[in-house]
Parts: structure tokens; sequence; C-alpha cells
């Protein structure tokens, strides 16, 4: 008998093909950044613009994070906007752009020959954002629907964009003086527009989102989330115009307190939505994901430490590393672990069992990656961290060399579960 | 679950059967989700019309749960066509989750 289906409202998902090498890119950027930490623990007791620092620090920043936020992105975008990702191939060439750029950066940093090699890495990284930043644009446009989600994405994309056009600019201002003062100068500038516009923005446009669906919730606050994207965008903005127009260190308060009261009610909103959760039992990617929302207070206490005694005494190296690996290998790195493992699954899934829906016993997506496996990750990570910051705070290589396995250790342990789901092959009963 | 139907007794088995039906993200029937609107039946034309809503208008699962549902009636009424229909008016909420689907998810 025919089967008929009228579901024009049923808009295809993004392919596969364009959302999976995103994410095994990211995970090998991931194990690469740990061992390169591993390799590299004793530069986090000097000065943070160090060869070894600068390229953990954008491994980690490009090669993790942004490669896996611009994969799920192409997957999740769809979701927020409710209308259909504008061109898989603007989606592919951003990533190969990005693919290849990446470590020609990371490396020009790392041999501290911050040339040509450099230079064409940030060309690439650049057309790969505008790429992406085009395919976001116009998948925006067509949708029917506007909405709070999909403004903070692309804001944030704007954001990224900006951040590395700075970075473009600093890597020729290392050869040619084309900017008053050295690149040294603008690293807090070109970091913060990538850290607060690019990452905290994009995490919270999305996760407003994704954890009230996730935890089927009845919560929603459209004007909180305004208040939120208002007060992110005008501390970030007002920072930069500090920084280039005012030698008062004290107004740097400004910025802070409208970032960490946004960052307040971003937290507020996540407990309405987990208190007004209709499904009770979370599982431990979601448990990871809001203990991330957890870890920001970290850099955020790093970050008043800073200003508070960039006024008083100085800049103080500790508490400015202890900031950035908080960033980076804290917050970001946690909300990722939990994220991934609540996309990924059904992304694969959908791929190898889409045609054998209805036609016999399939596994469940949860099932394609081992939750023990997750778990240990989880332990390994939360004591690599802890360690690891430990040691930047008391300048002691033994610790941070200890903190360096454990999180190669959970490097590792991601990247096994990672690899399980994307070579899964199909299983019926 | 409030589910439109001009035939209550066929209406029965094919929810029995729709709830062997998952959103393998919930872990929770289609049924009990509250995403089946309505199922009627043309003893005439041997067609099943059946109208159903996504918890997201743009669910990851969405293609793999209609193509589902719609295999899954097709089991039990072999001999008719059936004609599966997406809605998003009324758009799906956590209120249309029966009292059964709360229960479990309230474990």
């Amino acid at each position: 008998m025919i089967v008929a289906n009228n579901n024009s409202l049923l808009t295809k998902n993004t392919s596969y093909k364009v959302v999976l090498p995103f994410y095994g890119y990211a995970a090998l950027s991931f194990l690469a950044a740990t061992l390169l930490l591993f390799t590299s623990s004793s530069a986090f007791t000097q000065h943070y613009f160090h060869p070894q620092t600068l390229a953990i620090t954008h491994l980690m920043a490009l090669g993790w994070g942004t490669m896996i936020i611009l994969g799920a992105s192409h997957q999740l975008v769809p979701v927020l906007i409710e209308g259909k990702l504008f061109s898989n191939v603007l989606a592919h060439v951003s990533f190969s752009l990005a693919a290849i750029g990446i470590p020609l950066l990371v490396y020009s940093f790392y041999v501290f020959n911050i040339g040509e090699l450099a230079q064409c890495g940030a060309i690439l990284i650049n057309a790969a954002i505008v790429s992406y930043l085009i395919n976001l644009a116009i998948s925006i446009a067509k949708s029917k629907n506007e909405n709070v989600h999909a403004v903070f994405v692309f804001t944030a994309a704007l954001w990224l964009l900006l951040t590395t056009l700075v970075g473009l600019l600093l890597t020729y201002n290392f050869t040619l003086t084309i900017l008053p003062k050295d690149s040294l100068y603008y690293l807090s500038l070109h970091a913060h527009m990538g850290i607060i516009g690019w990452f905290l923005l994009l995490v919270m446009g999305v996760g407003s989102r994704l954890i009230p669906l996730f935890l089927i919730s009845k919560y929603n606050n459209r004007k909180l989330l305004w208040w939120i994207y208002s007060l992110i965008n005008g501390g970030l903005l007002s920072f930069i115009f500090i920084f280039l127009y005012s030698n008062q260190t004290f107004y740097f308060f400004f910025p802070v307190i409208a970032i960490t009261t946004a960052l307040i009610l971003f937290g507020h909103y996540c407990l309405q939505a987990y208190r007004q959760r209709i499904r009770k039992q979370v599982d431990d990617q979601m448990k990871i994901s809001l203990l991330s929302v957890l870890m920001i207070a970290v850099p955020v206490i790093a970050l008043i430490g800073i200003v508070a005694l960039l006024v008083v005494s100085g800049q103080n190296i500790k508490l400015v590393l202890l900031y950035g690996f908080s960033v980076f290998f804290g917050w970001i790195t946690a909300i990722i672990f939990g994220m991934t493992f609540k996309t990924l699954p059904f992304i694969v899934w959908n791929k190898v069992y889409h045609h054998k829906s209805g036609l016999g016993k399939t596994p469940n997506p949860k099932d394609l990656f081992s939750n023990k496996l997750f778990i240990g990750m989880g332990i390994a990570y939360l004591t690599g961290f802890i360690l690891f910051a430990a040691g930047i705070l008391i300048s002691n290589t033994l610790i941070l060399k200890s903190g360096t396995i454990f999180l190669l250790f959970t490097a590792a342990l991601y990247n096994l579960n990672v690899f399980k789901i994307l070579l899964h092959k199909p299983q019926t009963a | 679950m409030n589910v439109t139907t001009n035939s209550n007794i066929k209406c029965s088995l094919a929810l029995a059967e729709l709830q062997n039906v998952m959103d393998p993200e919930i872990g929770l029937n289609v049924v009990d989700l509250g995403l089946i609107y309505r199922i009627y039946f043309d003893e005439a034309e041997h067609t099943i019309s059946v109208r159903m809503t996504l918890t997201t208008q743009f669910c990851p699962m969405g293609e793999s749960m209609t193509d589902a549902a719609t295999q899954a009636l097709q089991q039990v009424f072999p001999d008719d066509k059936v004609q599966l229909t997406l809605t998003f008016d009324p758009a799906w909420n956590s209120e249309m989750i029966s009292e059964e689907g709360k229960k479990y998810l309230n474990k």
C-alpha cells in the first residue's frame, strides 16, 4: 500500500556532511592543545605573551571552541530561526578555510615567527568567518520568524569577525608598524572581543533556547534576554571606548559591572528554567552544561581582581593567566563537553538510522557513546582544571604538570567517545 | 490527551501502535507527548489521515519521527493509505503532555 506524507512544514536538517567535520576537527584540536599544554606547562609560570601560551590559546579559541561552535551552529541555527540554513556549500567553504588557516597561525605562534605564514593563516580564518557570516545573515533574512536567540547569534558572529580582523591587523603589526602601539598593547582588546562578544554572547543566545528545550521547561523570559543582550554589548562597547580613549583604569569597572550583571541575570534565567522544568531527571550532559554556567564565576572573579589590582598597583600576570585558562579550559570547555553529547549522537543517529525508523528496533542516540567514559572524562577534567588553576596561582611547575596529565587524559577520553559516535555502524534487531 | 477522531475503536488501535514511536531525546512516546492531534479514517477511500506536531518546528529528529509514525500505522492498517500531515497550529507546549507522560518525566 502506498504511504503518503504531506510534510511541507518539515524542512530537512542541515546535512551531516556539513556538521561532522567541524566536530572531528575540534576534538583533535582539543587533544593537540592539551598535548601542547603538557609539553609547555612551565610557560604558565611566565608572562602570558609567551609563544607557547599564545599557540595554546589560539588552538583552544579557534580550533576547539570556534570550530565546534561553528559546526553546531550550522545544525542549531535552523532550530533557532525556524528556517533552513541558506547554503551547505558556504558551510564547507567556511570549514575548509578555517581548517587550513588555524594550524598556520598556531604554528607561527609556537615558533614565534609572526610573518607571512601567520598572516596567510589569519587571512584564511577571516575568509572563513566572512563565509559563515554571509550564510548566517541570508538564513536569518529568509526566515519568517524573528527572535531574540537569532539576534544573539548574529551579533556574536559580527563580534567574531571584528575579533579576527583585529587579529589580522595585529599579525601585520608585528612586521609592519601599522598601529600606533605594539601588538601586545592591543591583546586585551582582541581577547575580550572574542571572549565576550563571540563566545559569551553566542553561548547565551543558544543556551537560552536549548536549556529550557532540553529540560522541557515552561520558563520563557524574552524581556530578560534583551536586558542581558544590551548589558553584554553595552559593556563590551564601553570597554573598547575606555581602552582606546581613556587612560583611567578605574573606568574599566563599568564594563565589568555591566557584564557581571548580565551573567547574574543569565544565571537567574537558567535557574528559573531548571526550577520550572517538567523533566525532573537531568542527564550528565545537561549537568555539565549547567555546571559550566557556574564556572563562569572563576574568570569573573579573576577579572575583578585584575581590574582592582590594575587600579591599585599594576598588572598581575598570574591572575591574567588564570583568567584566560578558566575561560578556555573552564567555562567554554565544560559547555562544549555537555553540548557535544547532546547534539552529536542525534546528528549521527539521523545519518545512520534515518531510513530505518519504524522498521525495527534501533539503538537510542544516547547508546552511541559510552556514558561511563563521559563520567570518567568529567572527573579527570575537574581534577585537571583545579590542579592547573592552583598551579598558576602558586607558580608550581609540578602541580601544573599534574594538571596537564589529567587534562590530556580528559582530551583522550573525549576523543574516544567522539570518534566512537562518528564511526558508528548500523545495528538493528 | 485530546486526539480528535471519527472512529474510537480504530483510533485506540492506532494510538496503541503509536505508543511505540519514541522521541529519542525525551525518551517518551509521541502519544503521551501530545504530538498526535487528529486521526481520521476514510472507510470508502481506505485512507487514514493523521495530523501531528513536533516539540519544535526544526526538531532534528522530526523526519525520523514522522516516518516512524507512518510506518507504525501502516503495520496496523496494511490495507489503508496513511496520510500524515505536520502542523504547528497550535504549537506544541508542555501542557499537552499526558498525565502518564508527566509522571514518567517526573520520575
